[in-house]
């Protein structure tokens, strides 16, 4: 089997499964994805000749993912649809045809992957960048043009790879183990609560208010990170991380209980703040709403149930994120990072500020959170304590883990698997299992009990925590530099090994001397 | 090397123990300023405590029963951290587990608050050692499982292995919750909190108007600190608590001087996880009810406790989870029920940043 087959068919199986989940016309999304990533996978293993066999062994290998996407649209309409009790309406003429196209598609976008990939260093990375902002632009009207219904579950997914990305610059650059990233998120998300809704008269109405007030949370979420981290940074990764995580918890419990808020002086019991009636800061658990939404000229008010202009938001700070960071990790301040994770005390011999840099680093992770929490408190329009639990941070960490610590693709690649898999593929799942349940299985089992227990247990949405752990376990274990490592990280992370390596060579060596 | 080094820092005239005093009475009087937020009304405490003082001495009781339970899951943490300096984030979940088994088991059994006391006897006792073994052998497994391979890896790679150790017990109780068609003890709703019997003999030993003294809290005191002493017993003379000691203070020379040190690493989470499985009969027994997530918050107040009584000492968890247990009752009854966790992660925080060796903990090499 020639490599762009077995490299065509890794990356069909991937596309086939989220094909089998959605059915109708996912193959098209998911057919360029997979002719671009077989393609580029294969890229990585073989050397080409000239362009012209790299262009037909891409479009070789997208083929063979498109074919697989086929056979999985066939399985989806005519197998899992009739037993789900949904049979299709639609001729079996309609499925193949929406096979097909993603077959095309797959062979094309591999084709052109290949095309580009064997141009020199320069126009390879425009190419590639190329492709990818096109495949990101075009997103949304092809989800709209296909009725999938995925652009807003998209949104929701892309906040947390802006979180990723800013908790990846205290776990992946600096190394510090913060394990209560969410009460940043929460800060920002309050922030802009606070500053854009009614709840303490604040308010601010002017169209462009929510421009600024971005940048406020933002700042807000960041100078608590120096609040929180100018004490706590000078204690040992581990026991830094319990201290997080104890403010990870103590926020959303100030959140849910500043109800009722007025200040004496303690002394002369002058009333300070909220003398007349007790400020009801945060709204409880019942939480802040509405936040209002943000307004541009051409698009006018952003609103609720038209994705666009929020997605291209996102997208856009995602962009203004990976841009910052980029820079930030090459900067003095990065390479200072580096190499306080490595070996903190020769980093310090070498004249580096090491609570400085730990503080800059918790700093800035927190700012980029405060940007997630801006945006998240103004598209979902209210804002919970609930939503901001140790949960909220174990689940970025994960990403930030799973993708690669250290390295931004790796990074957004993990959070993307990790939320699209919680947010769409899980519920997708959890919903057509119940309908073969329904359907199929159930009217089968005489016993109710049984019957009972099949119904409730058999949920795999029940297994949320289950993934996220095993993840992290199965990660620590087996790859701990993540899917897509950085060079440095996977060294440090197999120093170990490579000692010991080094010393069996040289015990080898020896007595043949 | 062009930069100044951090220590030297100059431009205050004031001399250090001012600079100090200053700082800790600028801390007190912002804690004056904004506690009454989250219920620390010094004026409104004192007035109460005045009114009746008596409803003190009852908050004490109630603190000291569920701070010797926290003292012994803390006991767990202390072990583990102690010996190869992990900590050990699953041990609150094998706590919630063992909690579930206990139920599992008395609801096999069949005994309820109906049955003799003979009865009740048998069934703690069998709940007991099976929760007991069923804890050692589930921590023991995930120390051979998830830490092992990870002892000579960074730091943190086996801190994030027991988060997800954690993460995937909680969905087994979880899980375990919902298996009412094999234990009906379970009740209908998978994630809802399940009701333990309540076999404690609920007589009352000792009143004096709000002072309730009940057998149960007689038991679970009684219980708990025999457990401890036994565990400080065994710790100091046995030859296995020597070894455990040893391999605690320097785990290459117990190597050099013949100890296994894999052995006594596995028999502390064996140790643990024992441990894990008496704090979780005693609270199902002492609260009435358990939840799948409950490993979280009893986690990280035995976690305060181990850390404000020195992390790695044993007597020091004991004296950390009766002081948590006390600090948790009091702000129950006099700050605010809904600002406790608050104040307690609060004092972990504060306990970490200013002596992070805790209150009876020795410096000794890197552990702080």
């Amino acid at each position: 089997m020639s490599p762009a087959v077995r490299t065509g068919i890794s990356a069909g199986l991937l596309a086939v499964v989220v094909v089998l989940l959605f059915g109708n016309l996912s193959g098209v999304v998911l057919g360029l994805l997979a002719g671009a990533g077989a393609a580029i996978l294969l890229d990585s293993r073989v050397e080409w000749p000239n362009r012209n066999a790299a262009i037909v062994g891409g479009a070789t290998a997208g083929a063979v993912a498109g074919l697989l996407i086929l056979v999985g649209q066939f399985i989806h309409d005519l197998f899992l649809m009739p037993l789900a009790g949904q049979p299709v309406a639609t001729a079996p003429g309609s499925t193949l045809q929406a096979g097909l196209i993603a077959v095309v598609l797959a062979a094309l976008a591999g084709a052109a992957v290949g095309a580009i990939v064997t141009q020199a260093e320069r126009p390879r990375q425009l190419g590639l960048l190329g492709l990818l902002v096109a495949f990101v632009i075009l997103f949304p009207f092809l989800d709209q043009q296909i009725q999938l219904g995925w652009t807003p579950t998209v949104i929701s997914v892309l906040i947390y790879v802006v979180l990723a990305l800013g908790l990846n610059i205290v776990v992946g650059y600096a190394g510090l183990l913060d394990l209560g990233y969410a009460a940043f998120f929460a800060i920002g998300a309050y922030t802009t609560g606070l500053l854009l809704s009614p709840q303490i008269g604040i308010n601010w109405d002017h169209p462009l208010s929510f421009w600024l007030v971005i940048w406020i949370a933002a700042a807000v979420a960041g100078l608590f990170g120096l609040i929180l981290g100018a004490p706590t940074l000078p204690l040992r990764g581990d026991y830094l991380a319990i201290v997080t995580l104890g403010f990870g918890e103590i926020v959303p419990i100030v959140f849910r209980n500043l109800t009722r808020v007025e200040i004496k002086e303690p002394f002369t019991g002058t009333c300070l703040i909220g003398c007349d009636k007790a400020i009801n800061l945060t709204g409880g658990e019942a939480g802040i709403n509405p936040i209002s939404h943000p307004w541009l000229p051409l698009v006018g008010q952003f609103r609720t149930g038209q994705d666009l202009p929020w997605y291209f938001l996102i997208v856009a700070i995602i962009a203004l994120t990976i841009f910052l960071i980029s820079r930030l990790r090459n900067s003095r301040l990065g390479r200072a990072w580096t190499a306080m994770r490595e070996d903190e005390l020769a980093a310090s011999s070498m004249g580096i500020d090491i609570v400085r840099t730990k503080l800059l680093a918790f700093a800035m992770g927190a700012t980029f959170s405060g940007f997630g929490g801006a945006f998240f408190a103004s598209y979902i329009s209210a804002i919970f304590p609930g939503v901001f639990d140790f949960s909220v941070s174990v689940i970025i960490l994960c990403m930030v883990i799973l993708g690669g610590l250290g390295n931004i693709t790796g990074v957004i690649l993990g959070g993307l698997i990790i939320m699209m898999s919680d947010r769409l593929f899980l519920p997708q799942l959890a919903t057509l299992v119940k309908n073969i349940l329904n359907t199929s299985v159930l009217p089968t089992i005489a016993d109710p009990a049984m019957k009972d227990f099949v119904a409730t247990s058999v949920d795999p949405s029940q297994f949320r925590l289950l993934l996220f752990g095993l993840t992290l376990v199965i990660m620590m274990l087996v790859r701990p530099e993540g899917l897509i490592p950085n060079v440095r990280r996977r060294a440090e992370f197999h120093e170990a090994e490579a000692g010991a390596e080094a010393t069996v060579a040289t015990e080898a060596k020896a007595p043949a001397k | 090397m062009a930069t100044t080094s951090p220590t030297v820092r100059t431009g205050s005239a004031l001399p250090r123990w001012a600079r100090n005093l200053a700082l800790t009475l600028l801390i007190l009087y912002i804690v004056l300023l904004v506690g009454p937020i989250a219920g620390l009304d010094a004026p409104r405490i004192w007035q109460s405590i005045a009114a009746e003082p008596k409803t003190l001495v009852q908050v004490a009781l109630v603190g000291l029963a569920n701070g010797s339970i926290i003292a012994i899951i803390a006991l767990g943490y202390t072990l583990v951290y102690g010996i190869i300096e992990l900590i050990n984030f699953a041990h609150a979940d094998v706590f919630m587990l063992t909690a579930f088994m206990s139920l599992t088991v008395l609801g096999a059994i069949g005994v309820d608050q109906k049955s003799s006391s003979g009865q009740i006897f048998v069934g703690v006792l069998v709940a007991l050692v099976v929760a007991v073994l069923f804890g050692a052998l589930l921590n023991a497994s995930i120390e051979r499982l998830a830490y092992r391979r990870l002892r000579n890896a960074p730091r943190l790679a086996p801190l994030i292995s027991a988060i997800g150790v954690s993460f995937i017990l909680q969905n087994l109780g979880l899980f375990w919750g919902g298996l009412r068609i094999i234990f009906p003890v379970m009740g209908v709703n998978a994630a809802a909190p399940k009701t333990f019997p309540q076999l404690l003999p609920e007589g009352i030993l000792f009143q004096d108007g709000p002072i309730i003294f009940r057998q149960k809290d007689l038991i679970i005191i009684l219980a708990s600190v025999a457990f401890m002493i036994a565990l400080r017993l065994f710790v100091q003379y046995t030859r296995l608590g020597k070894a455990m000691r040893a391999t605690a203070q320097n785990r290459d020379a117990a190597k050099i001087m013949g100890i296994n040190v894999d052995t006594v690493i596995a028999f502390t989470f064996l140790l643990g996880g024992g441990l894990a499985g008496v704090a979780g009969l005693l609270v199902g027994l002492y609260n009435g009810t358990i939840v799948f997530n409950m490993g979280l918050t009893a986690g990280l107040r035995a976690f305060t406790a181990a850390v404000l009584g020195g992390i790695g000492n044993i007597t020091g968890a004991m004296l950390g989870g009766f002081l948590i247990g006390l600090l948790a009752a009091f702000s129950d009854v006099y700050f605010s029920s809904r600002w406790t966790n608050a104040w307690v992660f609060a004092i972990l925080v504060v306990i970490l940043i200013f002596r992070p060796l805790g209150l009876l903990g020795e410096a000794g090499g890197e552990k702080a």
